[in-house]
């Protein structure tokens, strides 16, 4: 069902916010920022294009089942660990971001640790659940939040506070070179079609993803709202001075009528839904790579009762993330954000390759083993 | 024959036991009074004694379909307690059906009451419920399965299907749960229910209960497998999605715009009596600031005279509602309206003049009741009623975050149940009659 495979590219376009990516834009906005975007989405598109074909040949097979089948084991074992490596820190790094901005803005007297508690409690409840669970779980909540979503970017694109010639500033630096940091910091709002790497299980045998054109026109937009709406609203140059610049710039929309006077808590209350889903699946992600480490791990995409074994995961998960909470400041964080882009990307390319090789592998054996029967037929 | 049956009934002095003779033939009979009915006199005895003619009985013990030989003595027992009748003539043992039918109309709804839709409900005979449902889906092919449950009530169970729109798969399960179960007493749907899911700390209903004949031929139609069970008014559905539990039968009868007019307020309501006093906490404890300011200041100054923090207040309330709420389901009729009225007086007036609780929090409470009550079943109605107090105490630590993280978990845990294999909170599940046989291909989304 392809609706499912939707979900994951809007949310994970969405989340862009909580992993500073228009921070890591603005600082670089007059340095190739604004180029860097426009290609991140024709590689983007392109990536997410080849990708999920290629994973549409392998019906029912998450990436490590992939590997498994068409790699010696030591290599296949390589593969599960970085990826569960990978995809268990953006949910640390998500729950991180999203906790500390929880505490600057809404809870200011609480211990930040405390917050902390109850968002990973959450991400290790959803991410023990079964695939086919998380997947019902995204769509409920896509929809519960669809019209948070649309009402923010409307407040914010028709606001008249908006200055758009900032924005038009800020076009004019396209001619600029882009750095690895921006290009990657682009490219992780096309990333969600990566979710196919365990959620292809669920994909069966003959299914075709149409209206694959909802990847580059959603993502893009996505990408355009959170770099140049910030831009419209502080200015070119004031834009930097912010840390968690989206939460600054919801703040300055206002909603006349209603019970809630301020756009800042509406925008904090999607983006706890959108960061824990985000937990979810990525610490979903994760387990099932680490599971997939067991020579005799069967995958079971509708489980239940789940096993104890996702709960003691996910809740190593936890703890790595009280540990990076620990370790981080905001030096040091936005330094771990931007290598994480960058390895991200880099990992999407190797998983291309990876696929890329398999399907090759895949026709050959094929191909030959329809040779043998005709030979056989024919003898 | 009489002899192995004194021997099983010791003492049991209500079991009819006699040898009879008219004359040419002597007759040993046995059956219990209570539990057989007039049709005995005409069935058995008037043919046996004043109009006797041996081979007019002889035909009619070989024709009457209610005649069935009964030559082995493990079952008489069951026979008779049963409500059949046993006798034996010219050496052979015969049973013959004449069970005391206790209903012999259709009950009238009581929990599930429809406007415009049929008033009928099931009884507590499980024939008088056959009879209502085989009339309601009129088709060759719904099956019956039968079955005994409880080992001292020995309950009998019936099994229901359209066995050409059933998922052979969920079928196969419901088997080998039924046979699995040990029960001893099998008095009520809802003892049934627990067997048959499989962890009895289950917040949610995953079976449907109904009282309604319409409800289940609307889900037999639909390729549900229905249990229906001798003495109780309720039928089972499986398996069943989070949507059928909010499916009132009215739905089925109104026009397309009030039904979905509806349907969005039941939702709304079940939002709002889950979240309105967790919300409350939130808002007055930890961030008013939310609010617009009027806002803020009117639930604040609503607040001045109490003396406690905000969560001993909804506290107090919720008790109060509750309490109120199981007194009057409690209470003989007569009294009822009674304890509504000082409920109602206490609730509404009293304890805001005397300042324990404010007048906003008084609006919360009725609301919660109120919208606790527009949901349509009653299973579904109760778990709702529980799941406001895990808000309360998350909206007491965390303030308005934690509700929504919370909330968060609630779905997951919906989408997480799974009733019979099915997904239970699944939204756009291919229809099942719009599939000609509806295979395991519809759990997978």
């Amino acid at each position: 069902m392809s609706r499912y495979f939707y979900y994951h590219v809007l949310y994970v376009g969405l989340i862009n916010i909580m992993i500073f990516v228009p921070w890591t834009l603005f600082q670089n906005r007059f340095h190739g920022a604004v180029s860097a975007m426009a290609i991140a989405i024709v590689i983007g598109t392109i990536m997410a294009w080849t990708t999920t074909s290629l994973f549409l040949r392998f019906p029912e097979m998450a990436l490590s089942d992939i590997v498994k089948a068409y790699f010696p084991r030591g290599i296949a074992l390589i593969v599960n660990v970085i990826g569960a490596i990978i995809w268990g820190f953006a949910g640390i790094l998500v729950v991180y971001a999203y906790s500390s901005t929880i505490q600057q803005f809404f809870n200011p007297d609480m211990n930040p640790y405390l917050f902390l508690l109850l968002m990973t409690a959450a991400g290790v409840w959803g991410a023990t659940r079964c695939s086919r669970t998380i997947q019902f779980a995204h769509e409920v909540l896509m929809l519960l939040c669809t019209p948070l979503i649309l009402m923010i970017l409307f407040k914010a694109i028709f606001s008249p506070w908006l200055d758009w010639d900032a924005i038009r500033v800020s076009l004019g630096y396209v001619r600029t070179r882009p750095s690895l940091n921006s290009l990657s910091a682009a490219l992780f709002v096309f990333a969600g079609y990566n979710t196919l790497v365990i959620f292809n299980r669920l994909i069966p045998a003959n299914t075709k993803i149409r209206q694959r054109w909802i990847i580059p026109v959603f993502c893009s937009f996505f990408l355009f709202v959170s770099f140049f709406i910030p831009i419209g609203f502080h200015g070119t140059v004031g834009v930097a001075d912010y840390l968690y610049v989206w939460s600054i710039t919801s703040d300055s929309m206002i909603m006349q009528y209603g019970f809630v006077y301020r756009v800042l808590y509406v925008f904090l209350l999607l983006y706890t839904a959108l960061s824990l889903m985000f937990t979810m699946n990525t610490w979903h992600t994760a387990m099932e790579f680490i599971k997939a480490c067991h020579p005799r791990y069967t995958p079971q995409p509708d489980q239940y009762p789940v096993k104890a074994v996702n709960w003691w995961i996910t809740i190593s998960f936890a703890v790595l993330t009280f540990a990076y909470a620990a370790w981080a400041n905001d030096q040091r964080n936005q330094l771990t954000y931007q290598s994480w882009l960058i390895v991200r990307s880099i990992s999407e390319v190797v998983v291309l390759l990876i696929l890329v090789w398999c399907f090759f592998v895949s026709r050959r054996k094929r191909r030959s083993s329809i040779r043998q029967q005709t030979a056989a037929q024919n003898s | 024959m009489l002899e192995t049956i004194k021997r099983q009934f010791e003492n049991v002095t209500d079991l009819l036991t006699e040898t009879v003779d008219n004359g040419f033939w002597p007759m040993e009979i046995a059956y219990f009074p209570s539990l057989c009915d007039e049709r005995i006199k005409d069935g058995l005895l008037v043919p046996y004694s004043y109009r006797f003619d041996p081979d007019e009985f002889r035909r009619m013990l070989r024709s009457n379909p209610k005649y069935v030989e009964a030559e082995d003595p493990k079952q008489w027992a069951n026979l008779l307690l049963k409500g059949f009748v046993l006798l034996k003539v010219e050496g052979k043992c015969y049973s013959f059906k004449s069970d005391r039918t206790l209903v012999t109309e259709p009950g009238t709804t009581e929990v599930e009451s429809a406007v415009l839709g049929p008033q009928s409900a099931f009884t507590e005979d499980i024939t008088m419920n056959m009879a209502l449902l085989r009339l309601r889906y009129n088709v060759p092919t719904l099956t019956a399965e039968p079955y005994d449950k409880g080992s001292y009530s020995n309950t009998s169970i019936m099994v229901l299907y359209d066995r050409e729109l059933v998922n052979p798969v969920i079928l196969n399960m419901l088997r080998d749960k039924l046979d699995r179960i040990r029960l001893d007493l099998l008095l009520a749907s809802s003892s049934l229910v627990k067997e048959l899911t499989d962890r009895n700390h289950r917040l949610f209903p995953t079976i449907l209960q109904t009282e309604r004949p319409d409800r289940v031929a609307v889900m037999l139609r639909k390729g549900k497998i229905v249990i229906i069970i001798n003495g109780s008014r309720f039928a089972l559905i499986l398996p069943v999605r989070l949507f059928d539990f909010m499916h009132a039968m009215d739905d089925e009868y109104d026009s397309y715009w009030i039904n979905r007019f509806l349907n969005v307020m039941r939702y709304v309501g079940i939002w709002m009596t889950i979240i309105l006093p967790a919300s409350y906490i939130a808002i007055v404890s930890y961030n008013p600031e939310i609010f617009r300011v009027q806002l803020a200041f009117t639930i604040d100054g609503s607040r001045a005279g109490v003396p406690y923090p905000s969560f001993v207040e909804v506290f107090v309330m919720l008790f109060m509602i509750e309490a109120l709420i199981e007194a009057s389901i409690r209470l003989p009729r007569i009294v009822g309206s009674t304890a509504t009225t000082v409920g109602g007086l206490i609730l509404g007036q009293a304890a805001q003049q005397a300042g324990l609780v404010s007048s906003i929090m008084i609006i919360i409470t009725s609301v919660v009741a109120i919208s606790n009550f527009v949901i349509p079943n009653p299973d579904f109605s109760q778990a709702v009623r529980l799941m406001k107090y895990p808000f309360v105490v998350i909206a007491m630590l965390y303030g308005i975050s934690g509700v929504v993280v919370l909330f968060f978990a609630l779905m997951v845990y919906l989408c997480n149940l799974r009733s019979f294999g099915e997904p239970y909170f699944a939204l756009f599940l291919p229809r099942s009659h719009d599939l000609p046989n509806q295979g395991t291909k519809l759990g997978k989304g």
